[in-house]
Parts: C-alpha cells; sequence; structure tokens
C-alpha cells in the first residue's frame, strides 16, 4: 500500500472535495440537483479562466495581482466600444478584442518583467493601480447598463434546458464551454509543449532554465501576454453573465483567485502546479460560497465558515508536503 | 546506482578525434566594478584530454566558465572553437557548440523528474513545440546507460540525493553531444566512493575524445586526474603544465602563492596521558529513528574522534539527536559525568555541546548581519545588562575576543558575515561556539567548500582548541583531513559503528579500504 | 538592478497617483439667473465623481446655482477614498468656502476635517451621515424605518399578503440598510401577518454577482419563496437577473432600493416588480438651499419647507436637534420609468 505521503495533491483534495459536497448534500439534498450543478459551473466559469492565468504565472515563479484589473479594463473598454458602435453587437469580435486587449495590457507587465527584469509582484502591483486607474480617470466610471442585444442574447443561451414542473426553466450557461477550452488549451500548453515544460523549468530554476538555452524574456513575454488575454475573456464573459459592464467590478478578488490556485497545489515559489489541480481548487471555492444558505448556515457565520474550511482543506492536502 | 561501469558506450559527436584543439580562449579579460576578476587569460582544451583548472575560491574560475558557456560577455579577448573564433557567446550557441557545464548547483530543475531533466535541453534546442512524453523515457533510460549508471526516472530530481543529481547533470550533458565538459568543483559533496565513481566517468569520457576541463582546488584530485594543469591566482594565469610537472607541494604553492607547510599535515598531537582522566562526553545505547541505532562513543578532553561513513550512513542524524535537533532521538548522554537530556538545542548548549552544521550557509550564519551579531546570537543571555538590555561595549568586546580566537580575517567586526570568505566564514560560525563555553564541538564537514590555505588555518586551529581540553567530534568525508586530525575513527555503515580506527591504525589507506569495503 | 527597481516603482507609484488624483478642477457654473441681496460661495463634496448618481446630483446643484446666483459648485474623488475626500475639504478650506455640502465616504474619516472647516467659520450641511458629529446640519431623504416600511408595503401587495420572503442587505454592518430591513420587518410584523421570513438578512457586499448567486441559492433552498426585498443598489438587478433567467417572473417579487437605468430591463421583463430610490437633484438643491437659509442666519425647525417634493414639510429627528428627515422617496413601476435618466 503506498504511504500517505506519496499520494498527489490532487488526488487528495478530490477527496476533500468529495467529502464535503456529500456533507452538504447530507445537509440539503437540494444541492444534489442538476439545477444547482448547472449553477455551480456557471459560477466557476469567471474564477476559473482567472485561476488557470494565475496558474501559469505561480508555475513560472512568478506572481500577478493585475490580471484583475486587467479584466476589468478589457470588459469596460470592450463593452463601451460595443455600445458607441452600435447595432446588434457581436459576441465573437468583442471576445476577440477583450482578449487582444488584455494580452496587450498584459505585455505592458511583460515589458517590466522580461524585459528590465524587476520583480513581478512589484511591477504588477505598480499597473494593476496604474490599469484600473486610468480606466476609471480616463474611460469612465459609470456602469454601462445597456449591452448589445447580441450579448444579451448570448448571455441567455444554455444548453440542456428544461422546464421543471413548478414553471422554472434551468440549463447549462453556454459560457462554461469558455472554461472548457481555457482548461483545455492551458493543460496542453502545460503538459504537452515544450513551451510548458520550460514554464515549470523557469519556475524550478531560472539559473538553470537560462543556461539550458530557455529564451527567458521571451517565455516571459508569452506567459504575461497568455495571462492577460485570459484575463480578458474572463473580464468579457463577466460583463455577458451580468449583463452590465462595472468598471469596479473584479477588481479586488485577485486573492480569491489566488488562493484558488494555492489550493489547488500550485506552489507561490514556482515550479508546481496543474490544471486539474486548480479547476479541483476553484470548484472547492464556488462549491462553499454557494451552499451556505443551503446549508443555513447564519449569516454572521459564513465568512468564519469559507475561511475556516479553506484553512482546513489546505492543511489537509498539504499536509504530505511536510512529511 | 554504480552498475554496468564497465561496457560504457558514450556518444560522442564526428569529428572528435583525440589531440585536436577544440577550443582556444584568448586574452579574457571581465571586470566586475572595481574588481579584475579575470585579466588576459589564454588556454587550450584539446579532445581526449583531461584539463584541470586549478584555483582557490575567488580566483576566477567561476568567471572563466561563464565565459566559456556564453552567460557572461568577455571585456576582451575572443574564443576560438573548431577554428571559428567568438567575441562572445550565447548560451544556446554555446550548447550548440558541444560546450557543456556542470555547475556546483547542476543547474537541474528541482521540480521536474529524471527523464525530463535528461530531455528538456535537448528538445528547448532543437526548438521542439510538442513534448511526446512516451518517447522521454527511453531517451532518458538511454543517456543513464550510455553512462552506466541507474536511476529512476520518474523520481523527481529535488528528491535525489546530490551524487545522483550530479550523475544526471552528467547524463544530460551528454546527451547534449558535449564536446567539452566543464566540471566546476564536482567533488565537493560527494563522499569519497562516490568521487572514485565520478573520476572512473570522466577517464571514459577522455577516452571517448570528449574535451574536459576540471575545476578543482584539491590538489590529490588534480594531480591523479589531469593530463594537464592551469593554475588561476587572482584572475590570472599563474602556472601551467602537464599533470606530471607538479608535486603536490608545487600545486599547493601556485594555488596560495605562499608555501604551505607541506601538504602532509603536521602530526597529530598526542595525547597528554593526565587528559585521559575521563571522557568529557559518553554516549550509549543512542538511537534516532531512521537515522541510526546502537551507538556507543566516547570523547575525552583534548581528542578528535573523526566520524567517516558514506553519505547515509547516520552520521549525521546522529550529532543532529545529539544536539536536540530530534525530538525523537532517544539513549544516555553524559558530559563530565552528569546526565544530560539533549531534547532541544538550548539544552544541548546548556549542557556544554556546540554543533557547527553541515551547510552553514543556510543552518549556521546569518549572511547578511554583521560578524558581532553572529558571534553573540548564542549567547545573548549572558550579555545582559540591567533591565536586560544587551550591553553595546559587551557585545563589542566579546565578538572581538571570538574573532581573536579563531583568526577571522577582517578589518571591522561590524561588517556583514556575506563579505568574507568560506574558510573565514566557517571560523566566524566556530567563535560563535566557542563563545558559549562549549566543551564538547561537534563539526559537520568544517571544510567543505574551503580553499586550501584556510583549510590548513581551520585544522591547526581545531587541533589547538582540542589541546585546551575541548572534546571534538568530527564528521569528514576528506580522508586526508580525517587521518591528520582524529586520535581516533569510528566508521559508520547504515546507522551503526561498523568499525574502530585507533592509533597508528587512523590513516588514509586504511580509511580507504575500509569505506570501500562497505560500498 | 536595485536602484532600477525602486527607480520604476516610484514612477509606476506616481503615474498611478496622478492619475487618480489629477485632472478635476472645478466645472464652470452657468451665468446666475436669479440676483442674490449677498452672493455665498457653496461647495458639494461627493463621494465619487463622474457616476450617474452624483452626475444626477450635480444637475441638482447648478439648478440651484442658476435659479438663485449664488456660487456653487459641485467636487468629488475619482476613485471611493475617504482620504482622496479629506484633500478636497482641506482645499476648500483654504480657499475660503462659505458653505460645504458633504456626502460622506467614511463619517468616521470626514470628522477631523469637517470640525476644522468649522472652527474656521465654514458652515457644514451633511446627507446620508445622520452620525456625524461635526456638522450644522444634517438631512436625510427620509427616515431610514419608514422607507422600509414603505418598501415592505410594495412587497406584500405584490405577494398578495402571503407566502415567504427574504431580505438582502449590502453588509450586516451597513447602518442604512440594516434600519431599512428593520422598519420593514416591524411593519411586516405589525401588518403582514401571513407574510414569514425565510432567513436571516443575506448579505451581498454591494456586488451584483454576489446577489445573483445568492439569489440562485435561495431559489433551491427554498422553493416557496415569493418575495425579496432588497437594499443595495446592487440587488434589485442581481435578483432581477437570477429570477429571469429562472424564469419565474410570476412566482417571485423583487422589490428593493436601485436605479432606472440598472433595473430597466428588470423592470421591463418582470422579474423586478418596484424599485424606490431618493432624487440626488433634489438632495444636492436642497442641502445648497439649506446652507444659504443657515448662511442668512434663519433658523431651521420642524416643518421647514424647502420648496421641494418630498421637502415640504421637514421632520427634525426626536433625539438629534440638527438631523432632518424629508419624505422624499420616488417609486418606479414600467409605469413611470421613462422620466428618469440615471
Amino acid at each position: 500500500m503506498k504511504p500517505p505521503g506519496s499520494w498527489r495533491h490532487e488526488t487528495v483534495l478530490a477527496a476533500v472535495v468529495v467529502a464535503l459536497m456529500v456533507g452538504i448534500g447530507l445537509v440539503n439534498p437540494a444541492f444534489w440537483t442538476l439545477a444547482n450543478f448547472f449553477d455551480l459551473l456557471k459560477a466557476s466559469v469567471v474564477t476559473g479562466i482567472l485561476a488557470l492565468g494565475v496558474l501559469i504565472v505561480l508555475i513560472s515563479g512568478g506572481i500577478d495581482i493585475s490580471f484583475t484589473a486587467i479584466a476589468a479594463f478589457a470588459m469596460y473598454v470592450t463593452c463601451w466600444i460595443s455600445v458607441s458602435l452600435g447595432g446588434e453587437g457581436s459576441v465573437l469580435l468583442g471576445l476577440l478584442l477583450a482578449v487582444g486587449m488584455g494580452t496587450g495590457l498584459g505585455l505592458i507587465n511583460a515589458c517590466f518583467i522580461g524585459g528590465l527584469r524587476l520583480p513581478t509582484l512589484i511591477v504588477t502591483l505598480g499597473t494593476a493601480g496604474v490599469f484600473h486607474g486610468f480606466l476609471l480617470a480616463f474611460i469612465g466610471t459609470e456602469i454601462i447598463n445597456t449591452l448589445p442585444p447580441a450579448y444579451v442574447r448570448f448571455s441567455r443561451w444554455q444548453g440542456f434546458r428544461q422546464t421543471l414542473s413548478g414553471g422554472e426553466t434551468i440549463g447549462l450557461s453556454v459560457t462554461v464551454l469558455a472554461l472548457v477550452a481555457a482548461a483545455v488549451i492551458v493543460g496542453v500548453l502545460l503538459r504537452r509543449t515544450v513551451l510548458g515544460r520550460s514554464i515549470y523549468a523557469l519556475g524550478g530554476n531560472p539559473e538553470a532554465a537560462h543556461r539550458i538555452g530557455i529564451r527567458v524574456a521571451r517565455v516571459q513575454f508569452l506567459i504575461y501576454g497568455l495571462v492577460g488575454g485570459l484575463a480578458g475573456l474572463a473580464g468579457l464573459i463577466h460583463a455577458v453573465m451580468m449583463r452590465n459592464a462595472n468598471p469596479s467590478d473584479l477588481v479586488g478578488t485577485e486573492l480569491n483567485v489566488l488562493a484558488a490556485a494555492v489550493l489547488g497545489g500550485a506552489s507561490i515559489f514556482g515550479g508546481r502546479g496543474s490544471v486539474a489541480g486548480t479547476l479541483l481548487g476553484v470548484w472547492l471555492i464556488v462549491v462553499l460560497n454557494n451552499s451556505l444558505i443551503l446549508l443555513g448556515v447564519p449569516s454572521y457565520w459564513q465568512r468564519v465558515w469559507v475561511g475556516a474550511t479553506i484553512v482546513v482543506s489546505t492543511a489537509i492536502s498539504a499536509r504530505r508536503r511536510s512529511s | 546506482m554504480a552498475a554496468g561501469l564497465e561496457s560504457p558506450s558514450i556518444p560522442v559527436p564526428e569529428g572528435a578525434s583525440p589531440g585536436t584543439p577544440f577550443a582556444a580562449l584568448h586574452g579574457l579579460s571581465k571586470r566586475f566594478g572595481g574588481v579584475q576578476a579575470l585579466d588576459d587569460v589564454s588556454l587550450q582544451l584539446r579532445a581526449g584530454e583531461i584539463r584541470c583548472l586549478a584555483g582557490e575560491n575567488g580566483c576566477g574560475k567561476s568567471t572563466l566558465i561563464k565565459l566559456l558557456s556564453g552567460v557572461l560577455r568577455p571585456d576582451a579577448g575572443r574564443i576560438e572553437i573548431d577554428g571559428d573564433s567568438h567575441e562572445r557567446l550565447r548560451p544556446i550557441q554555446a550548447i550548440r557548440l558541444g560546450i557543456q557545464v556542470i555547475y556546483q548547483d547542476f543547474a537541474l530543475f528541482p521540480n521536474l523528474s529524471v527523464a525530463e531533466n535528461l530531455t528538456l535541453p535537448g528538445l528547448v534546442e532543437q526548438r521542439r513545440f510538442w513534448v511526446n512524453r512516451r518517447s522521454l523515457r527511453p531517451a532518458a533510460a538511454e543517456a543513464l546507460a550510455n553512462l552506466g549508471v541507474e536511476l529512476p526516472l520518474d523520481t523527481t530530481v529535488g528528491g535525489l540525493p546530490v551524487a545522483g543529481q550530479q550523475l544526471v547533470a552528467i547524463a544530460r550533458a551528454l546527451r547534449q553531444r558535449a564536446r567539452l565538459l566543464v566540471l566546476d568543483e564536482p567533488t565537493t559533496a560527494l563522499t569519497h566512493k562516490e568521487v572514485e565513481v565520478l573520476l572512473g566517468v570522466l577517464r571514459r569520457l577522455r577516452e571517448a575524445g570528449v574535451a574536459i576541463l576540471f575545476v578543482s582546488h584539491k590538489t590529490r584530485e588534480v594531480l591523479d586526474l589531469a593530463d594537464s594543469v592551469s593554475v588561476l591566482r587572482n584572475g590570472r594565469l599563474v602556472a601551467g603544465g602537464a599533470g606530471s610537472d607538479f608535486t603536490p607541494g608545487s600545486l599547493a604553492e601556485a594555488l596560495t602563492g605562499r608555501s604551505v607547510g607541506g601538504l602532509s599535515p603536521s602530526p597529530r598531537a598526542d595525547l597528554q596521558e593526565s587528559d585521559r582522566a575521563g571522557p568529557r562526553i559518553e554516549v550509549s545505547d543512542f538511537s534516532v529513528p531512521g537515522g541510526c541505532s546502537g551507538i556507543h562513543l566516547q570523547v575525552r578532553a583534548g581528542e578528535i574522534v573523526g566520524l567517516a561513513g558514506l553519505l547515509g550512513a547516520g552520521r549525521t542524524a546522529l550529532v543532529q539527536g545529539l544536539f536536540g535537533l530530534n525530538p525523537q532521538a532517544r539513549g544516555r548522554v553524559r558530559v563530565d559525568g552528569r546526565e544530560v537530556t539533549p531534547d532541544s538545542p538550548e539544552a544541548a548548549i546548556g549542557a556544554g555541546l556546540a554543533y557547527v552544521p553541515e551547510d552553514r550557509l543556510s543552518e549556521g550564519l546569518f549572511l547578511n548581519q554583521s560578524i558581532e551579531r553572529n558571534i553573540v546570537v548564542s549567547t545573548l543571555r549572558s550579555l545582559r545588562g540591567r533591565w536586560r538590555m544587551l550591553k553595546p561595549a559587551g557585545v563589542r568586546s566579546a565578538a572581538e575576543a571570538g574573532v581573536r580566537q579563531t583568526g577571522v580575517r577582517t578589518q571591522t567586526v561590524t561588517q556583514p558575515v556575506s563579505t568574507l570568505s568560506g574558510g573565514n566564514q566557517q571560523k566566524v560560525l566556530l567563535a560563535r561556539w566557542l563563545a558559549t563555553g562549549a566543551r564538547v564541538l561537534i563539526l559537520n564537514r568544517p571544510t567543505a567548500g574551503v580553499d586550501i590555505g584556510a583549510r590548513e588555518e581551520i585544522h591547526a586551529r581545531l587541533r589547538a582548541f582540542a589541546a585546551d581540553g575541548l572534546a571534538i567530534l568530527l564528521i569528514s568525508d576528506e580522508l586526508p583531513e580525517l587521518a591528520s586530525l582524529s586520535h581516533r575513527v569510528l566508521v559508520m555503515h547504515r546507522g551503526r559503528v561498523a568499525v574502530e580506527l585507533e592509533g597508528n591504525a587512523v590513516e588514509e589507506g586504511n580509511l580507504a579500504l575500509e569505506l570501500d569495503g562497505l560500498a | 538592478m536595485k536602484r532600477k527597481t525602486v527607480l520604476t516603482v516610484v514612477s509606476l507609484l506616481a503615474l498611478a497617483g496622478a492619475l487618480t488624483t489629477g485632472c478635476h478642477e472645478r466645472s464652470p457654473v452657468s451665468p446666475p439667473t436669479g440676483s442674490p441681496e449677498r452672493k455665498f460661495t457653496i461647495a458639494t463634496v461627493v463621494k465619487l465623481d463622474g457616476i450617474a448618481w452624483f452626475n444626477r446630483m450635480r444637475e441638482g446643484v447648478e439648478r440651484f446655482a442658476r435659479e438663485t446666483g449664488h456660487d456653487c459648485f459641485q467636487q468629488g474623488p475619482p476613485k471611493a477614498d475617504a482620504a482622496l475626500q479629506v484633500q478636497i475639504i482641506e482645499d476648500l478650506i483654504a480657499q475660503g468656502v462659505d458653505a460645504i455640502c458633504v456626502v460622506p465616504f467614511s463619517v468616521e474619516a470626514l470628522e477631523p476635517v469637517l470640525g476644522k472647516a468649522r472652527k474656521q467659520g465654514i458652515l457644514v450641511v451633511a446627507h446620508e451621515a445622520s452620525n456625524l458629529a461635526n456638522a450644522d446640519l444634517i438631512i436625510e431623504p427620509f427616515d431610514n424605518h419608514a422607507y422600509g416600511a414603505h418598501l415592505m408595503d410594495h412587497l406584500a401587495r405584490f405577494m398578495g399578503e402571503q407566502g415567504q420572503f427574504a431580505v438582502f442587505v449590502g453588509s450586516l454592518t451597513s447602518q442604512s440598510h440594516n434600519e431599512w430591513i428593520d422598519g420593514a420587518l416591524a411593519r411586516q410584523k405589525a401588518e403582514y401577518p401571513k407574510l414569514s421570513l425565510a432567513r436571516d438578512r443575506i448579505e451581498e457586499y454591494d456586488d451584483q454577482n454576489t446577489a445573483y448567486q445568492k439569489t440562485l441559492e435561495l431559489l433551491k433552498a427554498f422553493p416557496e419563496l415569493k418575495g425579496i426585498q432588497g437594499s443595495a443598489s446592487t440587488t434589485a438587478a442581481g435578483a432581477g437577473l437570477a429570477v429571469e433567467e429562472r424564469g419565474l417572473q410570476n412566482q417571485v417579487s423583487v422589490v428593493g432600493s436601485g436605479l432606472v437605468s440598472q433595473c430597466r430591463q428588470y423592470l421591463e421583463s418582470g422579474s423586478v416588480k418596484l424599485i424606490s430610490f431618493w432624487d440626488p437633484a433634489d438632495a444636492g438643491y436642497v442641502m445648497n438651499r439649506l446652507a444659504v437659509r443657515l448662511l442668512e442666519g434663519r433658523q431651521i425647525g420642524d416643518g421647514e419647507d424647502l420648496g421641494v417634493e418630498g421637502y415640504h414639510a421637514l421632520q427634525r429627528d426626536t433625539a438629534k436637534t440638527n438631523l432632518f428627515f424629508g419624505a422624499a422617496w420616488v417609486d418606479v413601476t414600467t409605469n413611470n420609468m421613462a422620466q428618469y435618466n440615471f
């Protein structure tokens, strides 16, 4: 039998998640309904896409806290442009625009990090302020409440749609496909490409990465560009889901996203982390946050409950590292 | 690990016929700020030749290696590879030309598997896009087989012992069609047996026509291995020639620039009969789970007892247990006849024990703090004055006394320890422990990474401390060091004391014999 | 390397600072149509510049200036940040304005600087700050308990005076939200015995996404739920989105505070039945009118008429003598939402 110490982090975390879900289901069977799983999946989309971006940065040994500012920026400017253009609008065009804009802002980070070799925390702390400040000061602080009709139609688009006996309709938001696509792309990148393995190598030993001929600056441009692009994607999807674009949304959630990635096994010291683990981390946090009413946790205790569960889950899944 | 040593088949690129010059350095110079790290250095590296580059710490060896591998750009001079002249090399270019460096830190990826560490550089170099995970393992297994070693392919490299990591680094270099293999201080962290394996591998590479640049300050290895020798001091080449042109004495003199009191160390001081009265420290039936078991030993005042053994023999576990670093340690420990329970370092210090750990940088010293603070940190309690505040004057004089006693070479006690050489850092650590009024001094590889001049000095100090009545327990992998310092040597194997050598039997040849017998 | 790092960080921070504090000059005031005996300079300082709510307030301030000829203008920080608001007030003290009308972002953070202003003889009128100490007069659009109770009246009507309902607050520490809910629950107990509260008040952190998620969860946890009363302006939109997505417009009624611009699509789809707010333009207008009256040396008492709908008969607080309430809430349904552009 394998000693517990050699179990993979993801396996332990998955067990914790399953135990938590079984527990919640015992308290309130409404947890195990199709409607609830559709809701939880939809709630995972934005955090999930952001966390995948953070995962890449963490593996490379860096840290990024500007991605929510990038997401807000790309979201707001894209919506502002689409509304200004008038007409039906096109979601595909909007997505391209948001991803492009996010990539551009990510490349600004890359210039400081890969070009000038500055510490990632300091750079992204600075650019987070600059991006969000620029957005509020020069572009707008007003919530855009009316998105183009195509966006609204997209937000209503659901798969597995069905009407329950009480007249209630449920369905799986099509935006979940964006998370699936992002997970597949990041997963293939990290596991199957030389670039992905180079990112792990960079996080494991940056000096050695340089010595075996990995062009570190180039890899960093790719990393931060990609993170920016993912942030742009997440931002626009958030706007579509909310059917408005609020420039103060998303900013401030970066620590939650980082927590999800770290809970999923990514090391803040670099070199370690996986897509599966990150998705599990996101899922755990989403399940926690969206089961408080089902569990009947009093409002005063909700933050305590969420915080305590995260600490306990981390402790359980991190035990093997110390042993 | 060393299976199949007899039939190596090392892949060597076309055109590497022995004797032809592979690389030539012409007048390389490099400055860092006010320091001339390298000054007009020229040398030739031939296929099928082992050249040793000898020099003490800070002589410019690392700079030379970095120029060769393209990590640094020379201020002046050029590098000629296969007759083509280069003003500077880029890392990827150096690799393509067949230059491979095994750094002291091996430049491996601790978070990746052995297989990936072996194969990733090739993929990067060939600008591949996809990784075919299935083809990684056979390729990696082949690389290890070519070297004649076996390692678990799926283990992360961070989980391998140091010697294993080094073999991975060498296997990786060879996979890259190395025509010039540069090894930077490759034996520092290896045990005697492992060094022999390594030297064997290098000799076979020479047969296969690889040019080898072996960087070391250990005269014994240099003379053992080298076809030709170049000696670097203060950034200049000060001596060179065929290996046979040097004797241990002449090489040591070239290295240090002064005549070292003979390479064969001064004979150990004889124990005074009066000191034989009773043991300073007496350990009986001492065990550390997973480390050592059933250990009995005693060290008398004025005695130096060596602990020899292979890596993992339990020596470090034993001394850490004695010093209270492992709460699971069990057994009887008496210091000067009094029973001691070393369940914490504080208790051990209180009982008169001092421990200078193996890795002084990570376990011992606060590098960015001053010499003074490093020396007094274990004795702060005794330096308090009224209201339990530290007395600056007392601290200063305690620190200065420590510096005098151990011979740390420094202007002031306020400069950070990081500005000192390895040998002087080691002395600071010694000073700290002497300040605690220790009666038993435990040292773990005290001269690893310390150059020859400082080593001699540390040896002299240790003898003096013993003569003053300290009992010293010394872990070392350097057989000459053990042989010259120890009155007795305990050879450990698999957590137990396997052999005890005493008196005239404490001698290098015997030690080597005992250790080889255990492997 | 180290120096380069420090330099870059400093310049990045400086740039960020410039972006968030600069470029907010006083807006020009249109020439007055009235001509007062004595012309006062009155500054209105709001929480946040550039958002719809305070843009609307500016309309009221500027209308007052136009009608009376006083020099009235509005300023606010580009970011919701108490320190920036303090800085603006410091500047106004240095300029020597006659009165400051303020909508504090944080009452605690503003106490010292407003105390300083009053020591220098500047009159302070506040809005949405019933617990502020350093003010000559505080004007609230309505009594919080009465406002919450009136929303409950509407909710009960939409629910047919029976069934389960839930209540939201921005946070459990938000004073006004909790007073609204206190008023609502008191009214429900007194008047609507067939209504029952599903669970304790739910926090949504002034975030529409959270309001949306919590509503979805409520609908699953309490399948019999018939009504939701929100407090923060984000609740109505978030809850409305959830109800609309589930197609439950005919089963679940949402009422709450909110703005027409945020809730128009949900009012249209019927997932939000009614929203209520007070008109910031009127609030800006009456703050300035009160400032002028006080500067002219008039006493303000119970029943004071400010000549604006909802502020015709001010009500003085029973405990705090400088705190006054109007009855200035505006209820919006599909019938009248076209009148409002914010």
